[in-house]
This record gives structure tokens, sequence and C-alpha cells, in this order.
């Protein structure tokens, strides 16, 4: 798809983006000032497609997620522009009852520790059944019968049982599976997914996520995945944002970001994830220093003081989002027209010489 | 679900035991010969004791005699007054001070959670701080100066009125019972106030209260059905103690407002060194609270699931 | 991925942008640069509790309850049995002027004898009043004289003190006796007198016993001191005594009242304290000191010996905390009308000490499990080191906390024995006991009462609140 094709005007009908995000700009009111959480996050997610939202804790990308399902405390939080449509509907400012038509139903969320996740004094079933009695008004046996079925479908053995159980009877995976049962019920159009193995086993993590991805063949939704696991990302991910200082730095296809990477801040992610090929005794790669305070974000780039190939400009002037190809961006000003570096000799796998 | 209340009930035994033997030695280290007392009674009564306890005996001897007759259920005789048993002393003036308490215990906690909810909910706006002030100056003040007060403001009110509508002092009426009861349950009220405030805000912001968010559950069921059932959970936890602080509280309340309950019975029997009904009402409110605690965490057991299935990881 | 914001970069370019701004940034500053100085545990912890308002008032209201108790005395001089009985359950105030009067008996007055023949053997009407009731001289605290007509057919008079006014021949108030002295027509009242309204009625009485109406006069005494009195205070100087009579002196201050007894309300106040505060501060401090080391021990040693030593803890726990205080004392052969702040100082030790200990045996539980103490092992540290510099200072944190929370419960423990008369006994004053003597007379002199409660609603106010601002503190420290 060029850029062209992907704008909304060019775009056809029926190819309206499972949800879109528009400029939106977060920011939570603290003592003495005000934390720009998110500022300017734009993305768009089709149906069938996955998005995979990286960045170190902080970033802003629970954040982002968070406002657009309205799970945000207001105040301190507040949202202080732009837009989220969900199949062409606007979420954000909606009241709480409308919210709650949509929330469950056309968009629904699996969060990132399972065990503190589940109402602990309710059985898993009733937690199932819940969703389905308020929004598909259903009553209470048909809705527990349902229950079964959607433990089912995400292969918890012997669901007839599991469902009269609590969570503390549960493994954290099959907590899990239980969570994302939870969030299948209505069938949403969007599945946004907070660090959903985290919490996990790498042996249940594989599980899980083989799970979710089966779940979205079959379904063809929309996952928004969250996760600072770029292993994670890689296996699930169409589309890839990084996220860095409340901003998105770097957006395009997984190829995009792990072949032809376009930002230092995502050369340093790459570095620092473990491969198999590491030896005993080798030192993984740490990025130095911390994210900028977002209590008063620099006037340049955020990442200016860790980055190793920083410009005068960087420190004074925010880049914009810079086309580098198909439907690739990166916010540096390395790729600016004006820059004289050699951006791929700089990018290329190979060339950097960790 | 069976082994746990086995269990509970083995060391409650073992409890009570253990208070009786207490108070056996407490007792029993009473200066001189309890009987040789300037109270002490007519020479064929003071036999009659004497074998009955057995006085005369080794003190391991008197401390089986002792825990026979309380395992029997037979506090014995009223030193002060003549010819009473103790048992019918309980039994005539425990159920006063019982429909007290628990009518106090039932303003407590019926209070406790909903003033404990409110604050939660309108959490750092003034009902939440008018209502921790309160709790703060009822943790703080002695719970005879509010009986005082309540006594001075039903005469006030009756004054105000014309009538007396409630009545000052004395038993009989659920008028009777109205103020000395909510003086009573004052103290524990503004304790589980405390408590359900902060159960309250932990649970607020617990994962699974954002999960029902996201799955669409409206407000009110939200709060309901996720929130206060789990932070009720503490306040069950606590209701064992706060029996105990009600009873013994009930000393004071039955004092001033002249209850013809045990608490205050119990007072004049300590100002008249009566040892039988001391010894009788110790072991007897002891072995109550015991049974009390026991009922509760019994109570919680099939509330919390967790307990329920028996099967508590960590 | 649609790029709704993206613009050509071309676009966005700077004109004023220069090739300078593309040469690599020289970089002035550390990417990490640590500014905040390191603190230790207690100066963060006092740190952060300074920040608490509400804390550090406390502490303050602390300190100053504790200076009236304990400074106060060393500099002002209290007598706590002193009565002072021309102002009894004087309520709180400054100076009070008192009139120094000569407490000589009144002679009276009487009817001449002819004409007391006269009206004797007139007939008696019993519908008739008393007439001309009056006041003779100004009415003070130490006599009130009245004096009437004579009656015909009257052989003596009965006089009556009320608080209020009479509403009827049954409602006339305090008897205060009956003329005894043929003709005499006066009486003089000197009961136990106060600064307050009387109501005197007169009711004349026939030699066959039948009584007349009556007749009442309002009397509002003032504050008067009999000389002797005076003399023996030192109100007045003994070399022109005499000379004073009639002239104002001023009384003792009570600045907060007097009890029902007329001792300074304030003196007891200071010396209650001193009992209250002992026995609220030190009965935690013993029970806590016992609870780290029965806690420490047992957590230390773990295993069976863990086990049985916090079985036995249970048990403590679990008799009824009240009740067996009060037969604690009963067995140490402390009765009703003894003082006893020792037996009252064991019995809550016994009793205290396992909340304590098994907080701190949970806490070193927790610590032996931590990193850094099995660092400290492998690094050769022996158990001595061990306990002092890692165990105490991590136990103490919690420790503190429950001791201010003990405190305000061990002073209510204290009050509420008191009251019940089983507590401090007279004549040590305690708080306590302070309430428990105000309650009798709590509807016409409330501020007997009111005092004592006040200094021990707030004194467990700020234990309480310092205790919450402590917890916060170290919560907050704890958690990082």
């Amino acid at each position: 798809m060029s850029d062209i094709d992907n704008h909304p005007l060019n775009r056809k009908p029926d190819e309206t983006p499972a949800l879109a995000v528009d400029n939106l700009q977060v920011e939570f009111s603290a003592q003495g000032g005000r934390v720009q959480a998110v500022r300017g996050v734009s993305f768009s997610v089709q149906p069938g497609e996955t998005l995979g939202v990286v960045g170190e804790s902080g970033c802003g990308k629970s954040v982002t997620m968070m406002s657009i399902m309205g799970l945000i405390p207001m105040p301190p939080g507040r949202i202080v522009s732009g837009s989220a449509k969900l199949n062409g509907k606007e979420l954000l400012h909606l009241p709480v009852k409308q919210l709650n038509k949509i929330r469950g139903v056309d968009i629904s969320m699996v969060f990132q520790d399972p065990m503190s996740a589940l109402n602990p004094t309710m059985r898993i079933g009733e937690q199932i059944a819940e969703t389905l009695m308020i929004h598909r008004g259903m009553g209470h046996g048909d809705a527990l019968k349902r229950a079964v079925d959607l433990l089912e479908r995400t292969r918890i053995p012997e669901a007839r049982k599991r469902v009269r159980q609590y969570p503390f009877e549960f493994s954290g995976g099959m907590l899990q599976r239980a969570v994302i049962a939870m969030s299948l019920a209505c069938s949403p159009s969007v599945l946004v997914a907070d660090e959903p193995t985290t919490a996990l086993d790498v042996t249940i993590q594989n599980q899980v996520l083989e799970l979710m991805r089966e779940i979205q063949r079959e379904e063809g939704m929309a996952i928004v995945l969250i996760t600072h696991d770029l292993g994670v990302v890689a296996r699930m991910a169409d589309q890839v944002a990084v996220m860095y200082a409340g901003q998105i730095v770097e957006r395009g296809s997984v190829d995009d970001i792990f072949y032809r990477s376009a930002h230092p801040y995502t050369l340093g992610l790459k570095a620092a994830m473990p491969t198999a090929s590491m030896h005993v005794g080798e030192r993984l790669m740490a990025i130095p220093g911390s994210p900028p305070d977002l209590f008063s974000p620099p006037a340049g780039c955020g990442y200016c003081r860790r980055c190793d190939y920083a410009m005068n400009v960087c420190e004074q002037q925010l880049p914009e989002l810079i086309s580098v190809g198909d439907s690739h961006a990166s916010r540096c000003w390395l790729q600016h027209a004006q820059a004289q570096v050699d951006v791929d000799a700089l990018y290329q796998p190979g060339a950097s010489t960790c | 679900m069976t082994q746990f209340i086995l269990k509970r009930l083995l060391s409650g035994v073992i409890t009570i035991w253990f208070i009786a033997t207490a108070t056996f030695i407490g007792m029993h280290s009473v200066p001189g010969d309890p009987l040789a007392n300037e109270k002490a009674v007519a020479p064929e009564i003071r036999r009659n004791l004497e074998a009955r306890y057995g006085l005369d005996k080794p003190v391991w001897q008197q401390y089986g005699i002792f825990l026979g007759n309380m395992l029997r259920g037979d506090f014995g005789i009223s030193f002060t007054q003549k010819n009473r048993y103790v048992n019918d002393i309980i039994r005539e003036h425990f159920p006063v001070s019982a429909v007290l308490g628990v009518l106090a215990l039932i303003i407590a906690t019926v209070g406790g959670v909903i003033w404990g909810a409110l604050t939660a909910v309108y959490r750092d706006r003034w009902p939440d701080s008018v209502i921790m002030f309160l709790v703060v100056i009822a943790v703080s003040v002695p719970s005879f100066v509010f009986a005082m007060l309540g006594q001075l403001g039903i005469l006030a009110m009756n004054e105000w009125l014309g009538f007396s509508l409630l009545p000052v002092a004395g038993w009989g009426s659920f008028g009777h019972m109205l103020v000395p009861a909510l003086v009573l349950g004052l103290g524990t009220m503004a304790y589980l106030t405390r408590l359900m405030r902060s159960s309250m805000l932990e649970v607020t912001s617990a994962d699974y209260i954002r999960t029902a968010k996201a799955k669409g559950v409206p407000p009110l069921r939200i709060f309901y059905k996720h929130q206060l059932r789990n932070a009720i959970l503490p306040v069950i936890t606590v209701l064992g103690p706060s029996i105990a602080a009600i009873t013994t509280g009930g000393f004071v309340v039955e004092l001033v407002f002249a209850i013809p309950g045990l608490g205050r019975f119990f007072v004049q029997a300590v100002q008249q060194l009566d040892y039988t009904v001391i010894m009788g009402t110790t072991v007897f409110y002891g072995a109550f609270l015991v049974i009390m605690v026991l009922l509760v965490d019994i109570l919680y057991g099939f509330i919390d699931p967790r307990i329920r299935v028996g099967k508590v990881r960590g | 991925m649609n790029q709704t914001l993206e613009t050509n970069p071309t676009l966005t370019s700077n004109p004023q942008m220069t090739p300078a701004d593309f040469e690599p940034l020289v970089k002035t500053r550390q990417a990490d640069l640590i500014v905040r100085p390191s603190l230790s545990f207690w100066q963060d912890t006092w740190q952060r509790l300074k920040r608490n308002r509400r804390a550090i008032y406390s502490l303050y209201l602390i300190i100053g309850l504790l200076s009236f108790s304990y400074l106060l005395p060393l500099f002002v001089s209290f007598d706590i049995a002193e009565q002072d009985l021309t102002q009894i359950s004087q309520p709180p105030g400054l100076g009070r002027q008192s009139l120094v009067v000569d407490t000589k008996p009144w002679a009276g007055r009487f009817v001449e004898e002819g004409e007391r023949r006269q009206l004797q053997t007139a007939p008696f009407d019993s519908r008739a009043k008393v007439a001309g009731l009056e006041v003779v001289g100004e009415a003070n605290t130490e006599s009130v004289r009245l004096s009437w007509q004579p009656l015909a057919g009257a052989i003596g008079y009965r006089v009556y003190r009320h608080l209020l006014v009479p509403s009827g021949p049954a409602d006339l108030g305090l008897p205060l006796g009956q003329t005894d002295q043929p003709g005499q027509i006066s009486f003089e009242d000197r009961l136990k007198l106060q600064n307050i309204s009387y109501y005197y009625s007169v009711q004349a009485v026939s030699y066959d016993g039948q009584l007349s109406d009556y007749s009442t006069v309002e009397v509002k005494p003032r504050h008067a001191i009999s000389l002797r009195a005076a003399l023996s205070r030192g109100l007045v100087d003994a070399n022109d005594a005499e000379a004073m009579l009639g002239q104002e002196v001023e009384l003792k201050r009570h600045l907060m009242g007097t009890d029902y007894l007329g001792r300074d309300l304030m003196a007891r106040l200071v010396y209650g304290g001193q009992t209250s505060l002992f026995i609220g501060i030190v009965a935690p401090l013993l029970f806590v000191a016992i609870g780290i080391l029965y806690g420490g021990v047992s957590g230390y040693l773990g295993g069976r010996i863990d086990e049985v030593m916090m079985r036995f803890a249970d048990f403590v726990i679990a008799l009824p905390f009240l009740l067996f205080m009060i037969l604690f004392r009963v067995a140490m052969g402390i009765g009703p009308g003894e003082s006893g702040v020792t037996p009252m100082l064991i019995a809550m030790v016994l009793l205290g000490w396992p909340t304590a200990a098994k907080l701190v045996r949970g806490q070193v539980l927790q610590l032996r499990e931590q990193p850094f103490v099995e660092a400290a092992q492998l690094m050769g540290a022996n158990t001595h080191y061990l306990i002092w510099r890692h165990m105490l200072p991590n136990v103490m944190g919690v420790v503190l906390v429950s001791l201010t929370f003990s405190i305000p419960s061990a002073i209510f423990t204290e009050a509420f024995l008191s009251f019940i008369g089983m507590g401090v006994a007279p004549p040590t004053p305690s708080w306590g006991a302070m309430c428990n003597d105000g309650v009798k007379s709590f509807m016409s002199h409330p501020h007997e009462l009111l005092f004592p409660a006040l200094f021990i609603s707030l004194t467990v106010l700020a234990f309480n609140l310092l205790g919450d601002g402590l917890r916060d503190a170290l919560d907050a420290k704890m958690k990082g």
C-alpha cells in the first residue's frame, strides 16, 4: 500500500480501519504541574491486522490504550485533544453510559497480570457470563453455557468444571486464557492486549500467543498488542509502532522495523535484545540514561541525550515523523533531507559494530 | 472446609481452657484466703464452699475441682448476694447485655460499611473530610464521655419536646436501648469506617475493577457486585475483636445508663470483691468471646471462597 | 498503516536551518545525574514526617501535654490535696473577689414581750401570709439573714430554701429549720451557700400545728469569706485583720475551676497527667520491649520453638483484655480505694506484649529471607552484627508505629479502668479517675468531667495522628 492509497480520503469505504487514533494527547495533573504522558499519537489498525506497540516502561503505550478505552481516572487524567474512532465511531469523550455499550462489545482488553485482573471472589464462569448478560441480555443459565463454550474455545480442559471455580484455583496461563475467553465473549472487532504474556512463564507465553493468533485468524479481529518484548512483536505483529516519551518515534511493517530500522532508539532496543547466538559472559547492551521527565518535556527530541548520533538540531527542535518508505516513518532528524548522513550505512544490520 | 472448622473448634476449646486456667491462677494468687475476706459468709456456708472448692486440698486438686465445675457449667454461689447462684445471675443479666451488644454491633457494622464506602466514593471531597473528621473525634473521645453526652442529649431533647420521647436511663423498651446502643457502637463504628475506607480505596484501584470497566459493566453494578463485596471482607475479619470491644465497652454504658446487664453486675462484683462472680463471669465472657471469634472465622470461611474451597496458595 | 499526519519532509524543513544544525551534538551533561543527596533511613522518614502537617502539629501537642504535666510543676507549685471550701465546684475563670465578713452568729430579731403575748393569744388564720419577709443586711455566702413581720397566733416559723421558684406549699425546697426562741422573727442561713439565686420561703406554725400560707423572697448571696478563713489562707494581713472586714479580697485563683471537694482542677490535671501519661507511655514501652525480645528470639530461632512460642502468644491474645486487667489487679491484692499504678502497669505488660511480639517475629522472618541479610552473612557478618546492623533498624520502623498506636489504647485502658473504679484510685489523681469523679456532678458542673476528658481526648488524638503520619512516612519508604 502506498501513502496515497492509505490516506483516509483515498480509501475505499470497506477499508475503514477497525481502530483509528489521531493526534491523541493525554496529560495527568500532578503536584505542581502536568505530566504530558501521551504527546500526539496517531495510528490505525485494519481488521484482521495486528499492531505491535513497543517501548520501555512509562513511554505512554499503556496510557494511550487506556485512554481510548476510557479507563484512565479523570481527574487527574485529561484527554487534551485528538480522536479515536472505532469502526468510524468516535470513542473519546463519550459519556460512560454510551461507552459501556462499546466496551466489552466492539473493543475489549486483555491485561498484563491475569492473577489480579479477575475478581478473586467471583467464579470464573460468572465473570465471563457477566459480559454476556449485560451486553447480550442473556439469562444467567444461557450465559453460563456460553461461558463454557468460550473456555473450551480457549482450550481450557474440563471447562464445565472450570466455570464454577475461582481465579485462585487457576494457574497463571489458564487464567490468561480465561481472560481472553472473557474478552472474546461478544466477538469484538478490536482486541487490546496490554502485555498479555509478561506475567507468564516462557512456555505458557508461547501457548497464549499462539491462541491469540489462532482466534484472530478465525474471528478476523484487529489486535493491538502492547509489549516491551521485541520477540513477541516479531512473532505476532503485522505493523509496529515504537513509542518513546509519549510519542511514536518509528512505525512501519514488522520487516521495516526489524530489517530497515530508521530510528536510533529502535536500534538501541534491538541491540538490547538477547539473542540465541550470545555467548556466556557476553553483556547485554543497554541504552544508557533514562527517558526525559514528561513533567517538562524537552524542546527537542526526547531521545537526544541518549542518542549516539545526536546533532545540534536534535536538542532544539522536535522532529516530525518523516516518511522513509512505504508506510514506514521515523521521527528523527537524521532522515531529514539536509542531514548529510549516510542513513543506510548507519541502520543496515551488520553495519553496526556491536 | 470441615477440616478448617474442626481445626478452629479445637483451638477454641484449648483457648477456653487457657482462659479458665489463667483465671484460676489469677484468682488463686489473691493474697490470703478468699473466704477470709471481710465480706465472708456464715460459717455453714463457708464450710460448704470450702468443701465445694476444696480450699483445704492441694492446689492441683483444687484446680481439678475448678475445671470440673467449669466443665459442668457450675460457677458457684455469689459471695455477696447470699443464695444466688452465679449461673442464675448470668442467665438473668446476660440476655440484657447481649441484646444491647447485638444492637450496637449492627449499628457499628452497618454504619461503618456505609460511612466507609461513602468516604471512599467521595474521596478527598467534603463528605470524606467531614466523615473522617468525625471518625477521628469518635476514636479519640472516651466512651464514657459519649455516654454522658448521650444522656444529656436525651434530657435536652425531652425538655425541648416538652415530653419524654426517650427514657434517660433504665431498661425495658426499644427506646431504652437506642441511645446506649448507639454510644456503645460508636467507637467500633469509627474503627470500621476507617477500615472500610482503606479497603474500598484498595479495591477501587484493583486491576479487576479496571477489567470490569473494560468489560462495559455499568458503574452501579461495579460498585455493588465487584467493589463492595471484596471491600467488606476485611471488615468481617475484625468482627471478632469488635464483639470483644463492644462487650467490654458495655460495662461503662450499662453503668451510665443504669442498664441491668451482666457488665454492670461484673463491675459491681469487682468493686465488692465477689470472687465467685468475678471468676464465673470472666470465664463465661472469655468462653463467649472465643465462641464469637470462632463463629466469625467460620462465617468468613463461608464468605471468602479462598478459604471455603480450602486451597490457599502462597 | 495510514499516515494522516505525515507531511513531506521538504515542507517541514525550517528555512532557517543551517548545516551547522546538523553537526554532531557535543554532549555537555551526563545522561544520568544523581542530584538527590543520599539520606539515611531515619533521616528520610523524618523528612517525610515533617511534610505531614497533621503529624507535626500532633507532635507539638504531645510535647505540650508532656510539658504541661512534667515541666509545669517545676516552675509553678501545685497542691493537689488542698481543699478550698469557699470555692467548691467552681467553674473555670480568673480571680474572684470575695467580701471578708465576720462570722459571729447573729442575735436575730424578736417581738417585744408585750406584743408577743398579745399576738400569741390572737386567733391563727391558716390562710394568712407571713408579711414583710426581707433580707437583713447584705446577703453573702457566709450567711443570709432573713426577718419578717410577726403573724397573729403563730408560735414559730419554718424556713425553707429552694433553687427554683416554689410552685406550691408542697414544693418549698430544703427545710432549713423552725425558729425555736419565743418571739423570734428572724433566721440566719449558713448552710453551704453558693453564689447563686435562692428562694427562701417562710411559713408560720400555730400552737396546734397548723401552717399558714407561705411567702417567698429571692436572694442571691454575694461571694464572701469568713475573716478566719481569710486569715488562715493568708488573704488578709493578720495585723490589720479587723480593718479588712467589709473589704474585698481576691481569692485564690483556680484557672480551671475546682472539683466537688474544692480542690484545684488544674493542679489535679497536671498531676493526673503524670499518672495517665506515665502509664500510657511506659506500659507500651515495656511491652513493646518484651515483644521485641520474645518475637525476635522466636523469629530468629524459628522451627519448633518458634511454633510453640507463637502458640502461647496466641493464647495470651485470646484472653479478653479488660476482663483480665481487672482480674490481675484483683489478684495483685489491689482492692477498690487503693492507688494502683504499678499493678496496672504490670497487668498491661502481662497482657500487651504478644501483639508486638507477633509483629516483630513476622518482620524478622521476612528479613531473614532478604537478600541483603544473606549477602551480609556471605560476607562473614556474625550474628551480633547481623542483629544490630540489619535486623533491629529494619524492625524498629514497624515497632515504632505499633508503639505510637499502643499509647492511645493504653491511655484509654487507664481511663476506662479508673472510670469503673478499678484503676488509679483517690487520692492519686489520674485523668480517668478525675472523669470518674466528674461524672457525679456532670449535670450541674460539667467542667469537672469535660476537662479531664478533653485532656484524654487530645492525647489520644495526637498519638493517633502521629502514628498515622509515621506509618505513612515509613510505608512510603518501604515501597520506595
